[in-house]
């Protein structure tokens, strides 16, 4: 029965993945910026949620006030650094080493306040088992696939069918064209960020929830999410999803033959066959 | 005067990992933070050809060490290069913690986390270095070859074609120029110097363990050519040296040891963000 566990962990890691890669991709496709720090966004999430559940506060109230906080970070970042460097014509380049910055940043002081070692939730019901013959499935690992699908639906209803969502869509697609019809960019960019930094908190509290915390656990996450935003093809966030998905069940079922210490090999192996082979991604926008 | 050697022997070898980072960052303009990594490949391959059965000498192991380092950095680069830029961020990342995981796990090759201990110092020409003195000595002359190395190369109409390709990427392909082929062979000389200084590194420390070779150490690489200043030779030299002054000066204050390596993180990451709002062309460099 270990293919069928594997692939359920592959499924539930792929979902919080998927979240992942649907917020990075809400940014990137809008803002063009390669947001680095985003992975100390989903970091800063998961410790702001322990610091108050370990005060003593309700599960439900740490997780609200870590997507608030996010929603915060990244709307400062936004606002205070991406922002101030626009208006000094910034290349890419700067950008992209500013945003490294602010990535060391948002993890060394994570790391000087609560150390860097791991550290693990105290929340009793989270390790409750549901098991079905010898397959294992704990509540959090339920919670996150609930989470994360309704919040990949619900991005998807918000950038359909809402003003701010058309809007933002409207921005991503022609940023010149939405500066002169008065749909301000700048403040766009704001919302943009701060929307998915909030929505990065969801599985920044949730996979912690089950497998503890690190100040620099954020990157291995961001990356594989970036991968698949890439080979689901830049823009399309149901790409990104489903690619999320596929990349953890693939990695957790290489856990047969391949120690797990390597799965980085195996993320890092599609990225390279989807560069050679399809570098646009699997759904890529028409241009 | 010891501590003032290895000062300026390590200095001199993160002069040569600032070069490496420049060319790639500062001149090519791609962004990258896997130079760590070949870096680590290079110190590596020294310390495993000075200690097998039937050792080689340095010189024979560094040439080798420094082609296997051009290899790599051609191999990283080149699928990337073909499409977007943003997309090196993503191969560049994923090189640096695929790096830093065969460092940690293939524990026959590279003694795991806990590193490799006892490399035997270098010989040139069969006279063998020992003292921190000579030590220093064939580091500062593996720094003097690489400075004139870059400087040589800034003067010449390829460091010209390098600028240009910065500068406008289209306009020089539209002029007949092979841009891919710049850019590959900027790589190659990024990946020369990063080797080189990866194997004057494990024979001066004489111990290399994965955590020099980290995403930090990366991160570290890039702070230094940002404050030094990016596509000088200068900017390459002051980065490295204020840098590794740092953290002397921050032993002064009374940090608790625990912490101290978060707080110098924290700090280059300061630096990162202040250089690239204030002053994008760092001390003594030009505008990124």
């Amino acid at each position: 029965m270990l293919p069928v566990q594997l692939l359920i962990n592959g499924l539930v890691t792929g979902c919080a993945l998927g979240v992942v890669a649907v917020s990075f991709s809400l940014i990137y496709a809008t803002t063009k910026i390669f947001h680095v720090a985003h992975a100390g966004v989903y970091t800063m999430a998961g410790y702001v949620a322990w610091w108050l559940v370990s005060r003593g506060a309700p599960e439900i109230v740490a997780l609200l006030v870590a997507i608030a906080a996010c929603a915060l970070l990244g709307a400062l970042i936004q606002g205070g650094l991406y922002a101030q460097l626009a208006k000094r014509r910034a290349t890419h380049l700067v950008v992209l080493i500013a945003s490294l910055g602010m990535l060391a940043v948002i993890q060394n002081i994570i790391a000087a306040v609560f150390t860097p070692n791991i550290l693990q939730f105290a929340v009793p019901w989270a390790e409750h088992v549901v098991s079905l013959d010898t397959i294992r499935v704990t509540y959090t690992q339920l919670l996150t696939v609930v989470v994360s699908l309704a919040a990949y639906a619900g991005v998807m209803w918000f950038a359909h069918h809402t003003i701010l969502g058309k809007r933002i869509r409207a921005v991503a697609a022609n940023p010149f064209l939405a500066e002169i019809t008065r749909l301000r960019p700048n403040a766009v960019y704001i919302y943009v960020v701060a929307i998915a930094s909030a929505i990065v908190a969801l599985p920044g509290v949730l996979v912690p929830l089950d497998l503890g915390l690190q100040p620099y656990g954020g990157i291995t996450p961001l990356l594989t999410a970036t991968i698949a935003m890439i080979a689901g093809g830049v823009g399309s966030i149901s790409g990104a999803f489903m690619l999320s998905v596929a990349i953890a069940v693939l990695q957790n079922l290489s856990l047969l033959v391949i120690p797990g210490e390597w799965s980085i090999g195996i993320t890092f192996f599609i990225f390279v066959i989807f560069m050679l082979f399809r570098p646009t991604g699997l759904f890529a926008a028409a241009r | 005067m010891d501590f003032l050697f290895s000062y300026l022997a390590l200095a001199a070898i993160y002069v040569m990992l600032g070069l490496s980072t420049n060319l790639l960052v500062g001149i090519v303009g791609i962004f990258s933070v896997s130079q760590a990594a070949v870096f680590g490949v290079g110190a590596y391959i020294v310390a495993h050809f000075l200690m097998a059965t039937e050792p080689l000498a340095f010189l024979p192991a560094l040439a080798i060490a420094m082609v296997c380092c051009i290899t790599l950095n051609i191999l990283v680069t080149l699928p990337s290069l073909r499409v977007s830029g943003d997309y090196f961020v993503v191969t560049s990342f994923g090189i640096q913690l695929l790096a830093t995981a065969v460092f940690t796990n293939w524990t026959a090759g590279t003694g795991g986390a806990n590193g490799l201990p006892g490399i035997p110092p270098p010989d040139v020409f069969g006279y063998q270095l020992d003292s921190t003195f000579q030590l220093m000595a064939l580091c500062l002359c593996g720094l003097l070859l690489a400075c004139g190395c870059f400087w040589l190369i800034m003067r010449a109409p390829f460091g010209r074609l390098l600028r240009a390709i910065r500068e406008d990427e289209l306009a020089v392909a539209a002029a007949g120029k092979n841009v891919l082929r710049a850019k590959v062979s900027a790589a190659a000389l990024a990946g020369a110097f990063a080797g080189m200084a990866g194997g004057m590194y494990a024979t001066f420390l004489s111990f290399i363990d994965p955590s020099s070779f980290d995403l930090d150490a990366s991160i570290l690489l890039l702070t230094m050519v940002v404050v030094g200043g990016a596509r000088t030779l200068a900017g390459s030299i002051v980065g490295p040296f204020l840098l590794l002054a740092m953290p002397q000066a921050l032993s002064m204050l009374d940090i608790p040891t625990t912490i101290a390596a978060a707080a110098r993180q924290l700090i280059y990451g300061f630096l990162l963000i202040a250089f690239m709002l204030f002053r994008p062309q760092g001390l003594v460099g030009e505008r990124l």
